[in-house]
Order: C-alpha cells, then sequence, then structure tokens
C-alpha cells in the first residue's frame, strides 16, 4: 500500500498586487511524481530553492497542487472535506524548534492538535503522555519551551505530531539548527518510530543522515532526478556534484581511488564497507609512514590575541550564577587560522564575546595586540573593530535597504570617510564573492548563503585584525556551507587576518584550521596544532565531541593491520596515504 | 540585563491555594480588592489584613518574596502617604508646622491607614500570579469571559494570541540580546548621545526584530494549520478547570470576612 502517490505535481507561487492581480509566477514544482510505500524511510536530498519544502507542504494541504495530483492514504489532499484527516495521517515538522511550538508548557503543546481535534479530555492526557514517553520527554512535560535544549525541542515538536497518530511523518530539515548532540537525538527519535511502522520522509542537507534512510530521491529544479537507495544514489559523485550535493567522505576516498585506478567498488558510505573493501587490497608490507613534518610558518611570537586566566560567571549574586568560562589562559598567534570546538555549554560563546569586549572578565584579562582592553585608556568600541565578531546565524543582522548601505555600516560607524568606506564596501563585498551588482539589491532578496556572505561582508569591510566567527556556515546546504568556508580561508591567505573559527563540524574545522582550541566545560581542553590534537582522538570522544569518517576509518584499518597513520582527518591526506602504500607494495 | 525580566512570576508548588481552580482565585480576588476599600478603619483592615496574611503562610510562598513584590510599586505606596500626611487637614491645631507645610493628627492616620491599605492590596494581587501559572490564568480568563462570546467577542482569540505572546516573549528577549551584540559588534553604539541619536540607534535592532518577528508568525501560522488548528470552535482542552470542595470553602471563607468588615462598620462607623 502507498501512503503517498504524486503524479505529475506542479506548483506556482504567485505574487499579487494590491489589486488582486498576479503579478508574477515562479514555477517551483514542474511535474513531479513519487510514490511512497507504507513504514518507508524516505530521505529527500537537494539544494537550497529546488523546492523540497514547496513539496512537503503539498503532502498535507498546507499548499494545493496547481496541476497534478497527491494522494494520501488513498485521499485526494486537495480535497477540502478531508483535509484534517490529511492532516492527521501525515504530520509535518520543520527546521525552526522555536517556530512550531505553540504552548508555554511542554504537555500543552503536545495536547494542541488533540485539543483543535476534539478528542475528550482524558483520552487527550493519555496519548500526550504516550507520545512524550516514545520520544523520551515525558519528564520534561511540565517545562516550558525556552528551558529546552534545541535537541529537546525538536522531541517534542515530533510529540505533538505523534499525538495524532499519524501513518506518516515529514520532516523539513529538523536537525538543521541543532548541535551534534541534539541531531543524534532526533534522528534516534527518527529511526525509532519508522520501526514501529511510521513511515518518515526526512528532507535534509546530512548526508550522514540521508545514508540512514531506506531509499534516497534527490531532487533538482521541481522535479526528481535520482531515485535509489542511498549506496547506489552516493555511488553517483560526479552528478551529485552537478546539483551541488555532497557524499560522504569515504563515499569521496573511494571515488578518488577509483580515478587512480584502483579497484575498488564506487557503492561505499560507511566507515566499516570502506575499511573492508580497502583491507581485501595488498597492503601487507608496512608501509613506512612518516609524518609529514608540518611546521607552520612561525609568528614570529608575537600574539594576536591573549587570554589570561580568563573566568566569567553569570547572574553573580543570584541563584542562578554560573561559571560559563573557567580560569582559560590561551595566546593566539597572528595570523593564524584557529578552529574552535567544545559541545554546546562549553564556553565557546562566551570565550569568543570577550575577545571583543562585548562581555567583561569576571576575573582575568584580554589582551588585543598586546593592550588590555579593559584598561581605563582603551576605548572599547576600537577594540570591537579591531576584533570583529560574526555570529551565528548573522543574516539577522541585516537591516538596511541595500546590501552596500548595510555592509558600510561598519566603516560608517568607525568614522570613515565616503571614499574609504566605499573602497572597502567593494573590496569586502568581492572577498566574500558577492557581485557588484548585488549591492543594490535588498539583502531581502538574496539567497541564504548569499544573505550569510553579506553579513560577513559586514564585519570584514571593518578590517578587522582578528576575525572570529560563530558557527559560519551553520543551516546552509553543502554548496552554500563550502562557498562561505572557502571564501573565508581565501580571504585568510589573501590578508593574514588572525580567524578564529568556531565549528561543532569537526570536518570543516580540520579542511581549514591550522590550530585548534578546544573547549570543555568552561576549561580549555588544549590549544594544539591539528595533527597534535588528532593524537588524541580517545580523549576527544570522551568528552564527547565527533571526528570526521576519514578518522574513523582510519582506526578501523589500524585494526585491521593497515596503519595509514594516526593523523588523518581529511580525504586528500587519506588518499595520499593509501595510494603511497599501495604503490609500496605493487 | 533583559534576560532577568519575567514574566508573570510563577512559584509552582503544591498549597492548598495552588490546588484552588483559578476562576475562582481570579473572582475571589477581586473580593479581597473590594473587602479592602469597604474596609473603613483599622478594625476592619486589619482584619483583612491578617486574612490575607493567612492565605500567604497557607500558599507557602516566603515572607521575602512577599516584600519583593511591594518593590515596583514602592513610588505609587510612598507618593500616596506622604500626599496624604501632607494635604489631610485635621480640625485641630497642626502637630508640626514649618514653611508652608501642616502636619495634623488626622493626617498621620489617613496616611498609616492609606500605606496600609496598598501594601496589603499589592499582596494580594502578587499572590494571584505567585501561585497561578500564567496558562492556567489565561484558560480561566477565557473561561470567565465565555459568556462575551454571545455578542460575538473574540474570546478564544483573545486567549490564543496571549497564550503565543507568554510562549514568544521569552524568545523575543533573547533574540533582541543576541541582535543588539551584533550590531554593537559593528560598532553602533546604543547607548550614548541624545535622544533623537538613541531612537537613531535602535534601527538597526528593530528592524532586524520585526523581520524575524514577521518569519516566526508566519511558520507558527503553518505549524498550527499543520496541527489542525481552525479557531476556538469545537475545541476541548488538556486541563479542564474543575471547582471542588476547597473553592467552596475558600469563597465561604471570604464572604465571611466580607460580612465582618461590614458589620464592623456598621458597628464602629
Ligand atoms: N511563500 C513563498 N512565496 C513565494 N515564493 C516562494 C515561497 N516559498 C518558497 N518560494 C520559492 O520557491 C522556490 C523553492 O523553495 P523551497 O520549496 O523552499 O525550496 P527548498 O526547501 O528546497 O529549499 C524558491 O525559489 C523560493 O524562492
Ligand atoms: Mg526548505
Amino acid at each position: 500500500m502507498n501512503i503517498i502517490e504524486i503524479k505529475n505535481l506542479q506548483f506556482e507561487y504567485k505574487e499579487y498586487d494590491d489589486a488582486g492581480e498576479v503579478t508574477s509566477t515562479n514555477p517551483v514544482l514542474k511535474g513531479l511524481d513519487l510514490t511512497v510505500p507504507e513504514g518507508q524511510f524516505l530521505a529527500v536530498l537537494g539544494h537550497n530553492g529546488c523546492g523540497k519544502s514547496t513539496l512537503a507542504k503539498h503532502l498535507n494541504g498546507i499548499l494545493t497542487a496547481t496541476g497534478g495530483t497527491v494522494t494520501v492514504n488513498g485521499m485526494d489532499a486537495s480535497d477540502e472535506n478531508k483535509l484534517f484527516d490529511i492532516r492527521q495521517t501525515v504530520g509535518m515538522v520543520f527546521q525552526n524548534p522555536d517556530n512550531q511550538l505553540v504552548a508555554t508548557v511542554v504537555e500543552e503543546d503536545v495536547a494542541f492538535a488533540l485539543e483543535n481535534l476534539g478528542v475528550p479530555t482524558e483520552e487527550i492526557r493519555k496519548r500526550v503522555n504516550g507520545a512524550l514517553r516514545i520520544v523520551d520527554m515525558y519528564e520534561y512535560r511540565e517545562h516550558s519551551p525556552h528551558q529546552l535544549s534545541g535537541g529537546q525541542k525538536q522531541r517534542v515538536a515530533i510529540a505533538g505530531v505523534l499525538a495524532m497518530k499519524p501513518k506518516c511523518i515529514v520532516l523539513d530539515e529538523p536537525t538543521a539548527m541543532l548541535d551534534p548532540k541534539g541531531r543524534a537525538e532526533v534522528m534516534e527519535t527518527v529511526k525509532m518510530l519508522n520501526e514501529q511502522g511510521v513511515t518518515i520522509v526526512l528532507i535534509t542537507h546530512y548526508m550522514d543522515e540521508a545514508c540512514q534512510a531506506d531509499r534516497v530521491v534527490v531532487m533538482d529544479d521541481g522535479v526528481i532526478i535520482m531515485d535509489d537507495t542511498p549506496k547506489k544514489i552516493f555511488a553517483r559523485v560526479d552528478e551529485l556534484k552537478a546539483v551541488s550535493l555532497d557524499v560522504p567522505q569515504v563515499t569521496e576516498l573511494m571515488y578518488r581511488l577509483r580515478k587512480h585506478g584502483v579497484g575498488v567498488p564506487a557503492d561505499v558510505i560507511t566507515e566499516q564497507e570502506c575499511a573492508d573493501e580497502l583491507l581485501k587490497l595488498p597492503h601487507l608490507a608496512k608501509a613506512g609512514i612518516t609524518k609529514n613534518a608540518q611546521t607552520r610558518a612561525g609568528s614570529g611570537g608575537s600574539y594576536a590575541a591573549e587570554v589570561k586566566h580568563l573566568t566569567y560567571k553569570y547572574s553573580v549574586g543570584t541563584p542562578f550564577e554560573a561559571t560559563a568560562v573557567d580560569d582559560v589562559s590561551v595566546s593566539i598567534e597572528k595570523g593564524q587560522f584557529v578552529g574552535v570546538i567544545g559541545h554546546t555549554g562549553s564556553g565557546k560563546s562566551t570565550l569568543i564575546q570577550h575577545l571583543n569586549g562585548l562581555l567583561k572578565p569576571t576575573s582575568g584579562e584580554i589582551l588585543i595586540n598586546g593592550r588590555n582592553i579593559w584598561d581605563k585608556d582603551t576605548d572599547i568600541r576600537a577594540v570591537r573593530f579591531m576584533a570583529g565578531l560574526v555570529f551565528q546565524y548573522s543574516e539577522y543582522q541585516l537591516f538596511e535597504d541595500t546590501v552596500y548601505k548595510d555592509i558600510a555600516f561598519g566603516p560608517k560607524n568607525m568614522g570613515l570617510s565616503e571614499a574609504e568606506t566605499d573602497a572597502r564596501v567593494r573590496e569586502a563585498a568581492a572577498a566574500m564573492g558577492l557581485d557588484d551588482e548585488l549591492l543594490e539589491r535588498s539583502p531581502f532578496d538574496l539567497s541564504g548563503g548569499q544573505k550569510r556572505r553579506a553579513a560577513l561582508a559586514g564585519v570584514i569591510a571593518m578590517k578587522p585584525e582578528i576575525l572570529i566567527l560563530d558557527e559560519p556556515a551553520a543551516g546552509l546546504d553543502p554548496k552554500g556551507r563550502d562557498t562561505v568556508l572557502d571564501e573565508i580561508s581565501e580571504y585568510h591567505r589573501n590578508s593574514g587576518t588572525t580567524i578564529l573559527l568556531v565549528s561543532h563540524s569537526m570536518e570543516d574545522i580540520v579542511k581549514y584550521a591550522e590550530k585548534i582550541l578546544v573547549m570543555n566545560r568552561g576549561r580549555l581542553f588544549c590549544y594544539e596544532d591539528t595533527d597534535t590534537v588528532f593524537s588524541r582522538t580517545r580523549e576527544l570522544k570522551q568528552i564527547g565531541l565527533g571526528i570526521p569518517q576519514i578518522s574513523r576509518l582510519s582506526h578501523l584499518l589500524k585494526a585491521g593491520g593497515m596503519d595509514i597513520g594516526d593523523d588523518i582527518y581529511t580525504i586528500d591526506r587519506a588518499e595520499e596515504r593509501i595510494l603511497e602504500i599501495l604503490k609500496t607494495n605493487a | 540585563m533583559l534576560n532577568d525580566i519575567t514574566i508573570g512570576q510563577f512559584f509552582p508548588g503544591n498549597s492548598v491555594i495552588h490546588r484552588m481552580d483559578s476562576r475562582f482565585k481570579i473572582v475571589l480576588e477581586i473580593l479581597i480588592v473590594v473587602i479592602l476599600f469597604v474596609a473603613q478603619n483599622f478594625w476592619g483592615l486589619g482584619i483583612s489584613c491578617a486574612f490575607i496574611l493567612m492565605i500567604y503562610a497557607a500558599s507557602g510562598i516566603s515572607f521575602r518574596l512577599m516584600l519583593k513584590s511591594l518593590k515596583p510599586v514602592l513610588p505609587i505606596i510612598i507618593f500616596t502617604a506622604v500626599l496624604n500626611l501632607l494635604f489631610v487637614k485635621g480640625t485641630d491645631a497642626p502637630l508640626v508646622s514649618f514653611w508652608v507645610i501642616n502636619i495634623y493628627e488626622k493626617g498621620i492616620i489617613t496616611s498609616a491607614f492609606m500605606l496600609l491599605r496598598i501594601v496589603v492590596l499589592r499582596i494580594a494581587m502578587s499572590l494571584l500570579t505567585y501561585t497561578t501559572s500564567p496558562i492556567v490564568l489565561t484558560d480561566a480568563i477565557e473561561s470567565l469571559m465565555k459568556p462575551l462570546k454571545k455578542v460575538k467577542f473574540p474570546v478564544h482569540e483573545l486567549a490564543m494570541m496571549m497564550t503565543i505572546a507568554l510562549r514568544f516573549i521569552p524568545t523575543l528577549i533573547e533574540e533582541t540580546n543576541k541582535i543588539m551584540m551584533a550590531q554593537k559588534a559593528r560598532g553602533a553604539s546604543l547607548d550614548t548621545g541624545g535622544l533623537i541619536k538613541r531612537a537613531r540607534a535602535m534601527v538597526p535592532i528593530l528592524i532586524p526584530l520585526f523581520i524575524s518577528a514577521f518569519k516566526r508568525a508566519n511558520e507558527l501560522a503553518t505549524a498550527m494549520e499543520c496541527r489542525c488548528y481552525r479557531g476556538g470552535e469545537g475545541r476541548t482542552k488538556l486541563r479542564v478547570l474543575k471547582a471542588t470542595r476547597l473553592d467552596l470553602y475558600g469563597t465561604g471563607l471570604t464572604l465571611c470576612v466580607l460580612g465582618i468588615v461590614i458589620i464592623n462598620n456598621i458597628v464602629f462607623g
């Protein structure tokens, strides 16, 4: 039995003028076909703007097709009379955990749908408790949503849908705004529900999540272009790259090895499969792995930022007093690209907000360029221009009517001349890959990735000596993420600016950073070059940090007798080492 | 900081007062205000005062919190007391007299009376919010206003709006904080300069805040639709307000106090 049957689905967004006349149409879905059998776990991939969310909104009658048919559990989705049956059959969970919880108490929120449906009170109570137990949030039933973590909020949102006893749940990028722990919680819940027979449609930008599905469909420009099992889909690396998508690290490795003529299969998505395949190759002779002696250019001993015994307590003198940063001392060399990692609540944000004087230390000192920023004669605004801080989801800070004016906001605040401001705006925009013609557009007309880069340009235009970026790639699609991070890295190379990149993604950090600063429970866990940090992977795992798939592969290989080194954290290096080993054994 | 603002200061508990039906609590609260205004002398006020302190004791809310509730209204309390002290004229000679100020015995008495009345009033009001969660309060208001539906008053919509507002206030406060920090990091100076300059400095905060609020509202509306929201028609509730014997006792007791205060007025004039 098919729970969802879509035939030749077409949809266009229409814009109306004040008189109600259609001024423009934007065709988004262009004849899409899809059937989902009951009980399947389907992942939907596709770059931003290809129509995934639009498709999702057709599955429970939020939008109605302009052409074609959508059938849900035998009901026509455009049938007004069946609307509430359809919405009970297909539940929806959205990306932003904050914007889908209605009530101020968890259990009230879970009850919301049932209250709307007029279910009797005793039955509501029973179902609410049941749903909360399934997502493991029963203990939190009397909490208010703002006391919960992102992952917990998403689980409450899932419970709110579960209470309707749906046959199918559609999740539209449910993990995009979560940290790794929250993502894992949500994925675990989703898989468990699927095991209990609920059909899952998961829209995601995370390839590791798609790998866990029974089936993957890839969307591009309003139609489905690929439809197969995850293994088969990811084996088609070239096609995926052509539509701005990504593949798991080990798949990419196999793809590259195959290009070098190594006889390995392409359809490999887990590190275990990959290790098994690689260990079949002749590798027994122990390759003489010489560690790449990677000494970075010395920084001449001068520091961009020095943190001395920094301690910061929130809400001092109240019962909520909490130490966010505890006696941290660290010196960041000039020109360094530093990755900052640590789980949520480990004190990363508090630490970086001290570097440009947004927070004042409870005790300890902050020196920027050798100057104590809290000296009486230091102007704190000047410090903010020296240490530029870009917040998470920085596009929310855009407010001017053109991109140009928005980027100019910082330089203007610095009191720079018109000419200097103009030069800087253009320079910063170019550095972030924004064309000149975009500068006169409204920032709100840009795509998600472009908005993010415009916000970054707004800080870069101040030419800070240190650029601190809090999760600059969060919530973007794979292409958007790579573009932002590549532009930042290029800016680093060209300008020599010291960069602090805060991220939850170890993959992103190791790809760009020269040194890694690890925070754990308000303390500095370590600040070392990447190789040294990776020689301590066991400790990293202990403090709950994920390590890249490619590193996990190297550990499996080592256990199987193929030692490619302990310093593997990029695909490039893994590829190089494996080829080296294969050559010596040829 | 903005974070310290708490909306509807509710202190969960399981006392008799906490367990009372919130609709009764609202009505009895109004009754208590009536009692306080009916009381015309210190005896009457003293009795109502003792009654309220008794409720406080029963609610298990700490004495410190009770005093804390007075803090925001302190200026009003002092203002009223001083006003009465200075301007109430007695018939006998003033007790104190200097420059244009004359203080009479009657002034002192009236001032003390008003002071006590406002203090008790405030304490009584805080009892309601201390022992009732905002959401239950919303439910109670919706339930009490139900008769107004007959005259097409949007009772359910109003209650829904209150709920959503309560839900999003902490989120928006947090968001305002973040945007302020982000603009400060771009060199915006928010707390220096004259009034106009400061007002202008709010633009980079308010525009992003509005845009984000609209986006949230949009997404929330979709999420509500997905969960079959269709207005107040035929809606049931997870939590049903139920009157118990406790509420009857409470009402009886309050009415008794009102009776005593009225009799006291008649007897002592
Ligand atoms: N409410 C809307 N009004 C007008 N256009 C929209 C609306 N929502 C999405 N679009 C447009 O539809 C296209 C597809 O968007 P969407 O379905 O959100 O894609 P995805 O979820 O894959 O990122 C985009 O070009 C987007 O600009
Ligand atoms: Mg989308």
